[in-house]
């Protein structure tokens, strides 16, 4: 399943070819600065039901801006955001663009989950009650409800034994195993990663990225920024090149890593 | 042992004073202080200068001259109202400042201004990534803030808080000088009364000693809930 986004120089957004499952988080013309430096110049994307899409790019490209303008833990100064067909509206400010109803961004974050770079795990409180805090305090689910599901996902990422832990007594990779049990609790539309494993030692990462790709084949709809170019290959049903704030290049993994079009992505393909 | 010459239990009427004045006081300033540093945090510039000015001049200015100024000063312009209502209005009323709100008042509003300095920086100790991730689940601003912010920065904020508690009950002892009958203000009375002064100020500075001892043992216990989580980290 592969969906071509809108490219910046083309004004009509193409589909590669007819699709025919519903469009769970869609992002058009995504502008956002930072004072006077544009980080984000009109970049767009839509995940369908089942899609996995990687951002790639070197740092400073926007892509993990992007990634949280998607949830809005950064405010877009300009575009538009729809989850599940249902837009994001926003008002004028003097501080600049705003969402205009804060409960539907509540609505709209607990439907798109977010794994960060630094796991960022309430460390206050057991891995247990961290899965299932969301859960039972936005989502209203009874309690053991909420932690019999728990166990399951732990089970999934393979902390069954942990579910007491704090989240400074795990490793790195296991945080970010709890991290995404977490966002799963949510059972969420799209799933969004932040560099999941860039902050992890080395041979940490596998354990990490053998959960990602599990979720991925069980169709999560993923939406990830990753410098991890072979999971990306492995994994994506579409990849997006970011450089300087405008999507360059975007495609079927097959084609955009084994066949850039564009210098700049050739470049950087050279330095993985 | 100490013979109280039968001012025992008045005494322990002005210590049950004390406490209910530190314990009214301690609200007003947590409350106080929560609202001091929020405004010192906030970035917009009138509150935090209104902060700014409140903890520059409570911090700058001894307790116990404050502590005269609100009293004496808050009566003055109690009075001055009540001629203004009578001259304007024709009404009668004559507001009298109850020594006992004064006090809970004029040391929660000194405490608050420390409790301030206390919070902003437990809240500027709170791992900023932690509470976007409660956002990215949804949560709203009043959650976020009893679930993750609150007990997280209380870790930081707890031995500011038992200092500033410790040093607030001391203080209540001020209170006599405004004519509330707290336990030192009896204990005053009674030496002079009995010409025994050792007697009854080693009596309260007993009982000082025991509400401290209790309070530390309160404090560790709320340590332990609050650093759940982290001593692992230590050891």
């Amino acid at each position: 399943m592969t969906t071509m986004t809108k490219m910046p120089d083309d004004a009509s957004a193409t589909l590669s070819r007819p699709e025919t499952s519903e469009i769970l988080l869609k992002a058009e013309g995504i502008e956002k600065r930072f004072g006077d430096t544009p980080v984000l110049k009109g970049v767009s994307l839509a995940a369908r039901r089942g899609d996995v899409i990687s951002l790639i790019g070197s740092s400073g490209s926007g892509k993990s801006t992007f990634l949280r303008c998607l949830n809005l833990l950064e405010q877009p100064d300009a575009g538009e955001l729809e989850i599940h067909g249902q837009p994001i509206h926003f008002t004028a400010r003097r501080q600049g663009r705003v969402p205009a109803d804060p409960r539907r961004v509540q609505w709209m974050r607990s439907r798109v989950a977010m794994v960060f770079q630094n796991f960022n795990l309430w460390s206050h409180m057991t891995l247990l009650d961290n899965i299932i805090e969301a859960p039972i305090h936005v989502q209203g689910t009874p309690r053991a409800e909420a932690i019999e599901q728990a166990r399951q996902l732990l089970l999934k990422v393979g902390l069954e034994e942990r579910a007491d832990h704090y989240p400074s007594q795990l490793s790195g990779g296991q945080q970010q195993r709890g991290a995404i049990a977490r966002a799963l609790a949510m059972n969420p539309d799209v799933m969004l990663f932040d560099e999941p494993t860039s902050a992890l030692d080395p041979e940490l990462v596998g354990d990490v990225l053998k959960v990602m790709k599990q979720l991925a084949e069980e169709g999560r709809t993923m939406v990830l920024v990753t410098h991890e170019m072979a999971f990306a290959r492995d994994v994506s049903t579409q990849v997006m090149f970011l450089n300087q704030g405008e999507v360059e290049e975007a495609g079927p993994p097959e084609q955009l890593l084994v066949d850039p079009q564009s210098e700049r992505l050739r470049q950087f393909l050279s330095t993985r | 042992m100490l013979n109280l010459h039968g001012y025992g239990a008045r005494l322990l009427e002005g210590a049950l004073v004390t406490v209910e004045l530190a314990a009214l006081s301690l609200v007003i300033a947590v409350v106080l202080g929560l609202i001091t540093a929020s405004a010192k945090l906030s970035g917009r510039r009138l509150p935090h200068l209104i902060a700014t000015l409140y903890t520059t001049v409570v911090r700058g200015v001894p307790d116990l001259v404050l502590m005269m100024l609100l009293f004496f000063g808050g009566q003055m312009l109690m009075n001055q109202l009540s001629d203004l209502l009578h001259a304007r209005f024709g009404l009668d009323i004559f507001i009298d400042i109850n020594a006992f709100v004064a006090g809970v008042v004029t040391i929660g509003v000194i405490f608050g201004a420390y409790m301030g300095e206390t919070f902003r920086g437990a809240i500027q100790a709170v791992d900023e990534g932690q509470l976007e991730a409660a956002s990215a689940c949804g949560m709203s601003r009043a959650l976020i803030f009893r679930r993750i912010r609150f007990p997280l920065m209380m870790r930081h904020a707890l031995p500011g808080l038992s200092n500033n508690w410790l040093v607030l009950l001391k203080t209540t002892a001020l209170v006599s000088v405004i004519g509330l009958s707290d336990m030192v203000r009896v204990a005053t009375q009674a030496s002079k009364a009995t010409l025994e002064p050792f007697t009854f100020m080693l009596f309260v500075g007993a009982v000082y000693l025991l509400l401290t001892s209790l309070s530390e043992q309160v404090f560790m216990h709320l340590s332990r809930k609050y650093n759940a989580g982290f001593t692992e980290e230590r050891s």
